[in-house]
């Protein structure tokens, strides 16, 4: 893996489920520390690009690397340094928050203490559900657990799939202020989301997915203006 | 090794999850003795026919409880696709296998110490405790016989329609050499073993139990590879 | 072309094969001594104990090729061959009842391979019904080629396990006692049964061959993206 190379670097992508292709000529790159907002209309694929992303999902053609690999024959490297952040909570009900993050620690191999994951419930307001069972949740707390899980793991590439969905607007202050947070740190950040205006103040980058494929790249700020013409 | 701490703490989770959820454990271990009473009402009161039949009702009570008690074990990892979550963590999915494999196992070798001694009262059987215990040791190995391609075929049918017909349709012509032999091997113990064939028997079994355990660990990564 | 030549050459050679091996086999081989006329099933029975096993394995090893390779083709094997194979043990188990009837009495006397044929029917039969549920064409491909694996690898210890437990009471002939002077209509039929079945599980390949190009549409033209890095302003489409 050469110095300097794209940190995502997708070429001729497309995706087909049945006789339908919902991707298709993706051509993209991006480097590290940058942050990229996907935008586009329902079913015009940015979940499927996502999950291609994180390993989830095969592409029916052309070529994927994340990090200089193959994020689906060389899955367990890539998901080292890799966090998705899906509108699927992906929690145990009948676990408690604390225990779903030790679950979770326990996997990445990050050694946290109890206390340390304390802290981090601290960071999300939701220390004082620790000990309370997922399955009473409502779904902004159940995002802003699922954030936790990406400070546990610590990713070089964070992936997020609708992060502002059914959320609170104080949740979405949270949400916005916490990628803003890892794109500072210098994480790379793909984010798809319909909430595009608020999502181009924190992203560099922005591009609009129509029906599987690139209509327009350019500047995040500009994003904005682009849906709106469409529209 | 990094895996065995993975699938230790994936077995704890799912031990801890049966526990929190325990009436659902408790429906299925009701289930069994449910069939254990049909078997009877099917032979009739005749204890002859009852306690020569009783090593095969009770493995059927096991295979018959066994999907159920498997489905379960999937049905919540994809309450919130929870599994997907796990695939997305560095975790080989062989580890996951091992794990949800293993965790099926314990949750079929409890059923057990219930079972036995219903069928003990039902079917007249006389039994002592070190009988009990080889009893149990034969359906530790005959659980997991089931288990090991059960969980790798309950992964597949926990994603589609029809998974309640599905899972029984695949499995129980697979693992009839755990049924035919742990049916033997149980005989013999509660019957007596003039001619020291239970050797054999649970030698089969054992040799089910390593072939499957290996095999299905080695294709599970691809029954999930496409997240599930 | 080509490929439509090899099989049908296959089919019509198997099929004077079998005609000449079966008329051998009812007219002029001689009756047997202690079970009489009903004893000629065995033309028809060997020849498909043989074939079905032989079509079984080839799904085998197609579904080996499939998981490791992904690749369509292999997949359609696997399916024409599994296919075939349920079919054969079916036929197998209805000889096995036809020679049963008259010779003991009972349809069904637990012969090992008939017992162990009738467990591998309905576990393949499942499998493909697996395959009818499952609509992406390629977790269809990788789940039933686990399936078929898994199903192979129990063959032996199904027959081994039903054998064991078939030992502890009677052990009765099944219709597989051979003089020499059958042989010669034995080997005639049973290379006929695996050109016929050989010929069958093409047909088979190519149809699902075809469904699955009919699937794979190419992708769509590329279209016209817009930059907006160097664009002043944005330009609507």
């Amino acid at each position: 893996m050469e110095r300097g190379s794209p940190a995502v670097l997708c070429t001729g992508v497309g995706r087909r489920f049945g006789r339908r292709w919902v991707l298709a000529h993706v051509d993209l790159a991006v480097e590290r520390a940058e942050s990229l907002l996907l935008a586009g209309a329902n079913g015009s694929g940015k979940t499927t690009l996502l999950r291609i992303l994180a390993g989830l999902s095969r592409p029916s053609a052309g070529s994927v690397r994340v990090l200089g690999r193959d994020p689906h024959s060389e899955r367990l490297t890539c998901r080292r340094s890799l966090s998705m952040v899906s509108h699927r909570s992906y929690l145990y009900d009948g676990l408690t928050a604390l225990e779903m993050l030790r679950v979770w620690a326990r996997l990445s191999e990050r050694g946290f203490s109890d206390d340390q994951l304390g802290a981090l419930l601290e960071e999300v307001a939701l220390s004082a559900h620790r000990d309370l069972p997922v399955g009473g949740f409502s779904a902004g707390m159940r995002k802003r657990l699922t954030l936790v899980r990406t400070r546990i793991e610590s990713p070089d590439i964070l992936l997020l799939d609708e992060p502002l969905a059914a959320l609170d607007a104080a949740g979405k202050r949270l949400v916005e202020r916490w990628i803003a947070r890892e794109v500072e740190r210098g994480t790379t950040v793909i984010v798809a989301s319909h909430d595009v205006t608020r999502m181009s103040r924190i992203c560099g980058r922005g591009l609009l997915l129509e029906q599987g494929q690139i209509g327009w790249t350019g500047p995040a700020a500009r994003l904005p203006a682009e849906v709106e013409g469409l529209a | 090794m990094r895996s065995l701490g993975q699938i230790a703490t994936l077995v704890r989770k799912d031990l801890l999850l049966e526990w929190r959820g325990r009436t659902r454990g408790l429906s299925v271990v009701l289930f069994g003795v449910v069939t254990l009473l049909l078997f009877s009402f099917a032979v009739g009161p005749d204890s002859t026919a009852l306690r020569a039949g009783a090593a095969g009702f009770l493995v059927l009570a096991l295979l018959l409880s066994s999907t159920l008690a498997l489905s379960e074990g999937f049905r919540l990892e994809h309450e919130n696709h929870a599994l997907e979550g796990l695939l997305l963590a560095p975790v080989e999915p062989v580890a996951l296998f091992y794990a949800k494999a293993l965790s099926n196992t314990l949750f079929l070798l409890l059923l057990a110490p219930v079972l036995t001694p219903v069928a003990v009262v039902l079917y007249a059987v006389d039994i002592g405790p070190a009988t009990l215990l080889q009893v149990i040791g034969l359906w530790g190995l005959a659980a997991a016989g089931l288990s090991a391609p059960g969980t790798l075929f309950a992964a597949m049918t926990s994603r589609l329609r029809s998974q309640d017909v599905l899972l029984p349709l695949l499995l129980f012509p697979l693992v009839v050499p755990v049924l035919l032999g742990s049916v033997k091997a149980i005989a013999l113990i509660l019957t007596g073993d003039p001619m020291q064939q239970l050797p054999s028997w649970t030698l089969l079994l054992a040799g089910f139990d390593v072939i499957y355990w290996s095999l299905c660990g080695v294709l599970f990564a691809y029954v999930v590879e496409e997240g599930v | 072309m080509t490929r439509l030549r090899w099989d049908a050459i296959v089919g019509l050679v198997g099929l004077a094969l079998l005609l000449a091996g079966s008329y051998i086999g009812l007219f002029e081989a001689p009756a047997e001594r202690h079970m009489g006329e009903v004893q000629r099933i065995m033309y028809a029975h060997v020849p498909t104990a043989w074939s079905s096993m032989l079509v079984l394995t080839a799904a085998f090893v197609f579904a080996i090729a499939s998981v490791w390779s992904g690749k369509a083709k292999w997949d359609a094997w696997m399916t024409g061959s599994t296919e075939v194979g349920v079919v054969m043990g079916a036929l197998l188990i209805g000889q096995g009842m036809i020679w049963a009837k008259p010779t003991w009495g009972v349809w069904w006397d637990w012969d090992v391979r008939l017992t162990t044929t009738l467990i591998m029917v309905i576990l393949f039969a499942g499998i493909l019904v697996l395959r009818s549920f499952v609509e992406d064409s390629e977790r269809r491909a990788t789940w039933s080629a686990v399936a078929v694996i898994i199903g192979y690898v129990d063959v032996p210890l199904v027959y081994f396990c039903v054998r064991w437990w078939r030992s502890l009471h009677q052990i009765q002939s099944s219709p597989e006692t051979v003089a020499s002077t059958m042989v010669t209509p034995l080997r005639i039929n049973a290379i006929a049964v695996l050109l016929i079945a050989i010929w069958f599980v093409a047909q088979r390949t190519r149809i699902e061959l075809a469904r699955r190009r009919n699937e794979s549409v190419a992708m769509p033209a590329r279209r016209a993206r817009r930059d907006g890095e160097t664009a002043a302003a944005p330009q609507e489409s």
